[in-house]
């Protein structure tokens, strides 16, 4: 002990390490406790994200005219696709707007206001992503001033990818649902059962980055294909976002309740397009 | 212009670490894949070459300190990532190249050690801080990916990179008054 208090170089490093090791700490506790980053945080991500924004427009050029030619060549098929498509539309759009009608009524008659299934919506574009393999990190082009808040969940594609963890003016930060962060707030989600009763659950992230509806008692009782969707329940996601489709179902390691993995139904292998969802309904 | 020219390293490693970032989301089908997914980091090999070929500028670590913070802050939100491993990365490989040879193929290899080195460094300062929850066999499936990755970055920008660092070192006085 007396020969490593004596080593210099040594006690220096330790106390580096120390210092290192307590700064991540206290400023993973702060994104996580903080509403909002510190000014001076907020003003430079902001500005670095103008540049981001102009370095993004050549390259955004290149690749979605890659991407248009692409299209070109799939546009028959997806015409054809389209069309079928088109005829039940109109059906579509006269049922639900007559549902949207009789719901209304029903909330009116009931005193309702908003129910948890209220929401609205915030489109944004992915201007960046954190370039290392494990942090799951996009970079939007939506902030505050947009509406964004911290948690709010992400959609793209067909259903949720994740949950917005900083919020600056213009940029916010969102954590994919597939991260294995254990200090990030869950999915809060349910599922029809084959007896028609509803399974509740958390989203996890299992094994190899793959996402499962945990927590189940009776998991066994959903059917593959089954979907899965965010129950409003926790006070940060509205109700009824699709989280994606039941894939196996399995036991814990110890033994105790179900694992069911989960096909995520959200794009998140390449989002692009994002939308935010603001709850109506304060947690 | 003479003024601007001190600073063309500073704005080419800027660019680059925006251009992680932008590099990373348009390429991610083929960064991240699951289970066999690399990181893009162009500042990594620009730091390496730089320090590599300016190798008595102490400058270059006060820059790679500030890098590393933006970096941190606009990338992950927390301190102590970046910020650390830049500046110490430029210190170690400045300290060491004098004992090096200025070949390409050592230089490369030099890159690739210190890419991998980064990645283990991020690996296990977000293991420890509790920002993911992974085993070992989740760094060792990433060491292949990040190698390749490395190794196109390399190719590509090694050139830019090393013309850069000789013609233009950050703030040398020496060399522009």
């Amino acid at each position: 002990m007396k020969k490593f208090l004596k080593n210099k170089k040594l006690l220096t490093i330790f106390v580096l390490v120390i210092l290192v090791l307590s700064m991540l700490s206290i400023s993973v506790r702060l994104r996580n406790r903080r509403q909002s980053p510190f000014l001076v945080q907020k003003i430079g991500n902001d500005t670095v994200s103008i540049v981001t924004r102009v370095v993004n427009w050549p390259i955004n050029l290149i690749s979605n005219g890659a991407a248009n030619v692409e299209d070109l060549f799939n546009t028959q098929a997806e015409n054809d696709h389209l069309k079928k498509q088109v005829d039940n539309l109109a059906q579509t759009k006269a049922r639900n707007s007559s549902l949207e009608a009789e719901n209304t009524q029903l909330k009116q008659a009931l005193k309702l206001k908003k129910t948890l299934t209220d929401y609205t919506i915030i489109n944004g574009s992915v201007i960046s992503r954190a370039a290392d393999t494990w942090s799951d990190l996009l970079i939007i082009d939506q902030g505050s001033r947009a509406g964004v808040k911290k948690n709010m969940p992400v959609m793209a594609g067909k259903g949720v990818i994740g949950r917005v963890v900083e919020v600056n003016s213009t940029t916010s930060k969102v954590e994919l649902i597939t991260t294995t962060d254990k200090s990030t707030n869950k999915f809060a989600v349910e599922a029809d059962a084959a007896n028609g009763k509803k399974v509740h659950g958390v989203i996890s992230v299992v094994g190899n980055n793959q996402i499962a509806f945990t927590q189940v008692v009776d998991g066994q009782k959903l059917k593959k294909g089954t979907r899965v969707y965010t129950s409003g329940m926790g006070g940060l996601s509205p109700k009824g976002l699709l989280i994606g489709t039941v894939k196996k179902t399995t036991r814990d390691t110890f033994g105790l309740s179900d694992v069911v993995e989960i096909q995520p139904a959200g794009n998140l292998n390449d989002p692009s397009v994002v939308s935010v969802i603001k709850r109506k309904v304060e947690g | 212009m003479a003024e601007l020219r001190r600073w063309y390293v500073a704005i080419a490693l800027f660019v680059a670490l925006i251009l992680d970032g932008v590099l990373a989301y348009n390429l991610q089908t083929f960064i991240f894949h699951r289970g066999f997914s690399g990181s893009c980091w162009l500042t990594i090999i620009g730091i390496t070459l730089i320090s590599l070929c300016d190798d008595k500028n102490d400058a270059d670590i006060w820059l790679c300190l500030g890098l590393g913070l933006i970096a941190d802050l606009y990338y992950l939100g927390i301190i102590g990532i970046y910020t650390v491993a830049f500046p110490l990365i430029c210190f170690i490989i400045q300290q060491s190249a004098r004992f090096l040879p200025e070949v390409f193929w050592f230089r490369l290899l030099i890159c690739l050690v210190t890419y991998l080195c980064v990645s283990a460094y991020v690996f296990l300062m977000f293991n420890m801080v509790g920002i993911i929850q992974l085993s070992f066999a989740s760094f060792s499936r990433s060491i292949l990916p990040n190698l390749l990755w490395c190794l196109i970055l390399v190719l590509c920008t090694y050139w830019f990179w090393v013309k850069l660092a000789e013609e233009y070192p950050f703030l040398k006085k020496e060399y522009y008054f």
